[in-house]
């Protein structure tokens, strides 16, 4: 399999904290993979420092064999990758339907927004309801549902997940993972950040654990699944 | 209570030209987190410019234009030589750097027309329109339309088209403005460009209102743009709007029923005052840093 993102020694640094310490890490076309860690451990630092948000100290990245890093969140979008950021970050002023028309500002092709809009509202038929609402007035659920929709309308080949399922109801959290393997099923490759991992565990074909900004162990969820490191970290001893 | 009315109306006029000073001054601070000081005096740079033209032609039309070349040049030049560099530094560097070119601003124009107010041309008829015992003068309703209409361009484009609407998600959540795709250098540069432009229209206007132009109008115009604009807080760019409005017709109420010498420190008390009540502002102010 084609590595569609992969990431080579990558480095962050807050000043002279280091956040990110040697990552590597690859995305095949069309898989879905996980990364686990606790708070701090450096996960949202990656996925910024792969939309451009965050500058790497060191390392490279490549988006289909095309070195990434030091390109504009702009340029980076142009390229489809996308974003549903934590705590989904709507535009709370504007509209359901603002935040979707401009999760498509980069689509140069005014019809194809259109469709992308539509085709959106068609599979989530409460955002239509909704799509005149504030975005802020919604629901934590609904508001997932948007950041979702917002993030798919550029047709992204990659999609990178920010803890999508924080802070939901259980009902809300199992609809939010079902919607993530839609999402892939229709080919769009995802890399997941989650700190649910027994849900994550579910829905990934491969995982990694990130302690302190540096792998710990990796592999097929189902391996991950019966870890013991991961079980101790995250799953309070057994499933 | 005519005379209240006739305050009101009076107040009006004065705060819709606060309002599209203040406006200009909350779109670079909500859009760029910048506090942008030399925004005043190029509302001035303004008036000189349409002051020039109308001295040279005597057209009203070319001596607006005027105001909003000259002013939207000066703010193109702002933005790249001082606005830009110094993009999201500490929002203090931004505004003493602003600040110090409003300072040479204000200074060179001094050197240029002499400290002292010098008159502006008449463009504009004497007389005004009576209703009953009301009475705004001709050149009141046109400063008035005039502001008005430059309010109602800035809502409509930021409400209503696509790259207003981007504004709004820049000022919200600049970085994943960016993430999808928005240029959020190109949206500040428009932001500030038309801000400054659209203030030397209004500069212009109220040069043709007051009949006077000084090197020294934007030090009035700044402190109180500033303070409505703390006021309305950041999350609705029209609150401040409203805010100026208020300030505009408080200022002539106080004026009108007590002194004039108590108009600032009147108006001024009443905005500490719901400052302390409300320190995010009336109408309320973003937090989030993303």
């Amino acid at each position: 399999m084609t590595a569609v993102l992969s990431i080579r020694d990558l480095q962050v640094s807050y000043g002279a904290v280091p956040a990110v310490r040697g990552v590597d890490l690859e995305l095949h076309k069309g898989e879905l993979r996980v990364i686990l860690g606790a708070n701090g451990a450096g996960k949202t630092t990656i996925l910024k420092a792969l939309l451009g948000l965050q500058k790497a100290t060191s390392g490279s990245v490549q988006f289909d064999g095309r070195p990434i890093l030091g390109m504009t969140p702009q340029q980076i979008n142009k390229l489809g990758i996308s974003w549903v950021p934590e705590g989904r970050q709507l535009w709370s002023n504007l509209s359901v339907y603002d935040n979707l028309l401009l999760g498509g500002f980069g689509v140069a092709d005014k019809a194809v927004r259109r469709r992308e809009i539509e085709r959106m509202l068609e599979r989530f038929p409460l955002l239509r309801q909704r799509s005149r609402q504030l975005a802020g007035s919604l629901s934590g659920g609904e508001q997932s549902l948007v950041a979702v929709a917002r993030a798919l309308i550029s047709q992204p080949r990659v999609l990178l997940m920010d803890e999508p399922s924080l802070g939901l109801a259980p009902l809300m959290v199992k609809q939010i993972f079902d919607l993530v393997q839609e999402v892939n099923a229709a080919g769009v490759s995802i890399l997941l950040v989650e700190q649910n991992a027994r849900q994550a565990l579910q829905v990934a074909d491969w995982g990694y654990l990130l302690e302190n900004g540096a792998i710990v162990t990796q592999g097929s969820a189902a391996d991950l699944s019966q870890s013991s490191t991961v079980q101790d970290v995250f799953l309070g001893g057994s499933i | 209570m005519e005379m209240f009315l006739q305050l009101i109306l009076n107040g009006a006029v004065v705060g819709s030209t606060y309002a599209v000073v203040a406006l200009g001054f909350t779109l670079a601070f909500t859009v760029l987190r910048v506090i942008n000081f030399a925004h005043p005096e190029i509302f001035m740079i303004g008036m000189f410019g349409g002051l020039a033209v109308a001295s040279y032609t005597d057209s009203l039309w070319l001596a607006l234009l005027g105001g909003a070349l000259v002013a939207g040049i000066a703010g193109i030049i702002l933005e790249r030589l001082i606005i830009r560099p110094l993009y999201n530094r500490d929002v203090l560097m931004t505004l003493i750097a602003t600040l110090g070119v409003g300072i040479v601003l204000q200074n060179g124009m001094a050197v240029v027309v002499g400290p002292d107010a010098v008159s502006f041309p008449a463009l504009l008829p004497r007389g005004g329109v009576e209703v009953g015992l009301l009475s705004l003068s001709y050149k009141q309703l046109f400063n008035f339309a005039v502001c008005i209409s430059i309010l109602g361009v800035i809502s409509g484009y930021v409400r209503l088209t696509l790259w207003g609407k981007a504004t709004q998600a820049v000022a919200e959540r600049p970085g994943v403005a960016a993430v999808f795709g928005i240029n959020v250098a190109r949206i500040s540069q428009v932001t500030i460009v038309a801000a400054s432009a659209l203030g030397g229209i209004a500069a212009v206007s109220v040069g043709t209102l007051y009949g006077t132009a000084s090197a020294y109008v934007g030090v009035l115009y700044g402190l109180k743009s500033f303070v409505c604009m703390l006021v309305a807080g950041n999350r609705y760019f029209e609150g401040v709007i409203v805010v100026a409005f208020g300030l505009g017709i408080l200022e002539a109420l106080v004026t009108g029923y007590l002194s004039s010498g108590l108009r600032d420190a009147v108006a001024f008390s009443v905005l500490i005052g719901v400052l302390l009540l409300r320190p995010q502002g009336l109408f309320g102010s973003y937090t989030a840093k993303v």
